[in-house]
């Protein structure tokens, strides 16, 4: 891998990155409602599939940046909705807890995504 | 020449890293599609060396979508190569299914074009042309 090619991709994923970091933001505000719907005995089944849909996205999208373990904690989200109907709050809530400090140190970040492992 | 890649995902940060990766690291040409039913379409119609197609969409999935690209004449014999959450990764059987091998999300950008193209028995025939090749949309 060259290095001005390394720069190309580091550069525009940090573009794409910048764009989608409101949304990421929005999609963990998703997770937190419905984690608060679940401690309270009020979630319903439109909560929860917004709230799979919203931790699938952040799963996705935040590995590609270089936020492994961000991604690594709403893959987590993702497989404890993907269970069953009634997830353990507990664990949700500690998951989703977990993610917002994980959000709060991408936004604390010099803004360049670390690098992956592989 | 480069070859030419479809990217079908209806989020758009994949659409756009995939895109990037695709193109800045493995010199492909990209074209990107937002659903199961516009990929089908846009494919039929540029006829991409190879597809790539997220799982999980709305309308059109990605198991429908794939059955449909099989059915159809021009798109039958376009490899086509799944691209899933890793929680999703082990339950349908996409290969038996008419798909070429599986991408797991979250992909590596730096990593993407060698996945394809050891999947798809590739040299690396797409790259260093990158800088002067522009996607179409």
């Amino acid at each position: 891998m060259s290095a001005p090619k390394n720069d190309d991709i580091r550069s525009a994923l940090e573009r794409v990155w910048q764009n989608s970091r409101p949304e990421a933001i929005s999609r963990f505000a998703t997770l937190k409602r419905f984690a608060e719907k679940l401690r309270s005995g009020t979630c319903d089944d439109v909560s929860r599939d917004g709230a799979l849909l919203a931790a699938h996205r952040l799963s996705g999208s935040l590995g590609m940046f270089g936020f492994n373990e961000a991604s690594s904690c709403a893959a987590k989200i993702e497989a404890l909705l993907s269970d069953g109907p009634t997830p353990d709050g507990e664990v949700m809530v500690s998951l989703v807890e977990r993610l917002r400090m994980l959000l709060e140190e991408t936004q604390t970040s010099s803004g360049e995504p670390e690098r992956h492992d592989s | 020449m480069a070859k030419t890649v479809l990217v079908i995902d209806d989020d758009r940060d994949i659409r756009e890293v995939a895109k990037a990766s695709l193109e800045l690291v493995g010199g492909f040409i990209v074209i990107v599609a937002e659903s199961g039913i516009r990929g089908v379409a846009v494919a039929q119609e540029a006829k991409p060396d190879a597809i790539i197609l997220d799982l999980m969409m709305p309308d059109l999935d990605g198991q429908q979508t794939l059955s449909q690209l099989k059915r159809l004449p021009e798109t039958a014999s376009i490899p086509v190569i799944m691209l899933t959450a890793k929680v999703q990764a082990d339950k349908p059987d996409f290969v038996s299914n008419g798909a070429a091998g599986l991408l797991v999300k979250p992909f590596d950008p730096m990593q993407l074009p060698d996945q394809v193209c050891g999947i798809l028995g590739w040299s690396a025939a797409g790259k260093d042309v990158g800088r002067n090749v522009s996607a179409k949309e």
